[in-house]
């Protein structure tokens, strides 16, 4: 459980130090791309930059002991829930503005590289579908509001735009297919390529089939026109947390989750913490990205 | 049932994954606007794609899905929104770009309506005329918006009839006038002299609403082509600031509308809206700014 009234917040957090700070910060490896989002995980800063690692096609749950990139926050507290308090943030770069800052809950990815990148046709994926099993990968059972999103995973992609359609299992084990969107040629490290200030393109998260509320199996990615000439991604399968605007450059903007309606998101035992960033123009390469929050817990 | 019994049911929709949060980017065309007038954002650039209301002139049709920003159809659940962030930037000049919004539900137009064709009655199709043609979708009446499809060189003045809310044909309009636009998208209808510019034509006395167009009459020629629009209006909302960085100055501001707290209930969006804004600058030209935002949405 959570808490139980604001004073029982309160003195959980200043009698029981249920609670803490964290902070995060990233340096933009290139340039953004006008009217897109990016994964900040894959730049440099804190935590470290992640590479992806993992069999090509082959699913990789993620929780708060990645080794590549999570941000902790003080471990499990079950029977107990943790939530958000607070977040902040602040972009510091020449150009992008306005920005937003989306913290979502990475659950897990599916890498894809070199001709499961550069050439077309479905890609089968091996992935042990989301369950109940209150497992930390099943975080959020039978993958209840999962999204799904494909982004550029190393390096920046190659040349040539093809078409991109992802089949996955719903909540209910039904079969379900994304909105087909069009990816972008030469999107930088991070890049989410289904999105962008274009026809065809889903910002942030790829539309599902009407009545899913939720992603349980990746099953294919389907690459139609003509392919990528190189790069890798991944299909990132994650939860939407909250959405912070930053409205220009280094100015520092703070949002009060406890006063919104629904207040307080969850940060579930095991979540992995990542951040998305939209940019309405194309963000300075090296531009500097700061986030913090505040985290507490009852029970 | 639909809709919420209660807050806890509106806040439980995002842990069941009973939720859609969406994203837009729009950028208004490089002719100027007027201060004061309004633009149509689902006619310029960006995501979604832009809507130039390209189909067969006077001729009524649906603007097509893929213009409208992207939500699930959820029935028989209804969805509304949760909330609504903005914010603007104007990267082209140092006007402001602060202004007034409307989120609406496109619902039928009329393209490529000539307000140069002086006492000519210009006659509507409409599903009665030939039922290969929609009829009005989701609603049984909105509200008409007149959206420049060009520049338009001088002051024109109209009526148009219609069908009213209750199915009533024959109505008649007030006299709007048409003014001087510099390009399309550019919501082309003021009542006074033409410059008291209104976002939605002043409709014959009694009336809240029109389910279809039957015909349009200029009686003073305004130099360009209009496109008559029936919207159902969603929710009113502002940007307080346009974000940007003047001699090293960063300043800016975002506004968010949480449904509940900031007003009340939470406005329905409809299974099949096609969903963009109205806006009206309040100082200076909207040219070549743009609009961002976050859409989220909840269903029961």
């Amino acid at each position: 459980m959570g808490w139980t009234s604001q004073d029982d917040l309160i003195n959980q957090l200043t009698t029981n130090g249920k609670g803490d700070v964290v902070t995060m910060t990233k340096t933009l490896n290139s340039a953004g791309t006008a009217g897109a989002w990016t994964l900040l995980s894959p730049h440099n800063g804190w935590p470290i930059a992640s590479t992806f690692a993992g069999t090509d096609l082959t699913y990789v749950p993620t929780d708060d002991t990645w080794s590549q990139g999570t941000i902790y926050t003080g471990g499990d507290v079950s029977t107990a829930t943790k939530h958000f308090l607070t977040a902040g943030g602040q972009v510091t770069a020449a150009a992008g503005a306005p920005w937003y800052i989306m913290a979502i809950d990475l659950v897990g990815y599916v890498p894809l590289t070199t001709t499961n990148v550069s050439t077309t046709g479905t890609k089968t994926v091996t992935m042990t579908a989301i369950g109940s099993s209150g497992s930390k990968g099943d975080r959020y059972p039978a993958g209840q509001g999962l999204r799904l999103f494909v982004a550029s995973s190393v390096g920046a992609m190659g040349a040539n735009a093809p078409t991109c359609i992802i089949n996955y299992l719903d909540t209910a084990g039904g079969a379900g297919a994304t909105t087909t969107f069009t990816s972008t040629a030469s999107m930088g490290v991070g890049q989410l390529l289904n999105t962008g200030a274009a026809a065809n393109k889903y910002n942030p998260f790829l539309p599902l089939a009407a009545g899913d509320t939720g992603v349980s199996d990746i099953v294919s990615l389907v690459w139609a026109g003509t392919a990528h000439a190189s790069g890798s991604v991944i299909i990132g399968l994650c939860k939407p947390l909250w959405t912070l605007p930053l409205p220009a450059t280094g100015l520092y903007s703070k949002m009060d989750l406890v006063n919104a309606l629904p207040s307080l998101p969850q940060i579930k035992d095991g979540a992995n913490i990542q951040f998305l960033l939209f940019q309405t123009g194309a963000t300075t390469s090296a531009g500097t990205v700061n986030v913090d929050f505040h985290y507490g817990y009852g029970g | 049932m639909s809709g919420f019994g209660s807050v806890s049911e509106f806040a439980a929709c995002d842990a069941a994954g009973q939720t859609w949060l969406t994203q837009f980017r729009k950028t208004v065309a490089s002719a100027a606007t007027t201060t004061g007038a309004w633009v149509d954002y689902s006619y310029f650039a960006g995501s979604p794609a832009a809507n130039f209301y390209a189909s067969s002139p006077y001729v009524a049709a649906e603007v097509e899905a893929d213009k409208g920003i992207k939500l699930p159809s959820v029935s028989p659940a209804t969805q509304h929104m949760r909330l609504l962030n903005v914010m603007t930037a104007n990267t082209a000049s140092t006007a402001n770009s602060r202004q007034r919004l409307i989120l609406c539900d496109y619902l039928l137009y009329y393209p490529f309506i000539d307000t140069d064709a002086v006492g000519e009655v210009q006659v509507m199709t409409n599903t009665v005329d030939d039922d290969a043609v929609p009829s009005i979708p989701r609603y049984t009446s909105g509200l008409v918006v007149a959206v420049g499809q060009s520049a338009a060189s001088t002051t024109g003045i109209f009526t148009f009839t219609y069908t009213n809310q209750d199915g009533v044909g024959g109505r008649v309009s007030q006299a709007s006038y048409t003014f001087v636009v510099a390009g399309g998208g550019q919501v082309a209808a003021a009542s006074g002299t033409g410059a008291s510019y209104n976002p939605f034509l002043p409709l014959q006395a009694g009336d809240s609403g029109v389910q279809s167009i039957e015909s349009v009459t200029f009686t003073q020629a305004g130099g360009g082509l209009i496109a008559l629009v029936i919207v159902k209006p969603l929710f009113h909302g502002y940007v307080t600031q346009e974000c940007r960085t003047t001699s090293g100055v960063a300043f800016g501001a975002a506004d968010e509308f949480q449904s509940i707290i900031n007003h009340a209930g939470a406005p329905q969006i409809k299974d099949g809206a096609v969903l963009s804004f109205l806006g009206q600058g309040s100082q200076g030209s909207l040219a070549s700014s743009q609009l961002v935002g976050v859409l989220q949405t909840v269903w029961n």
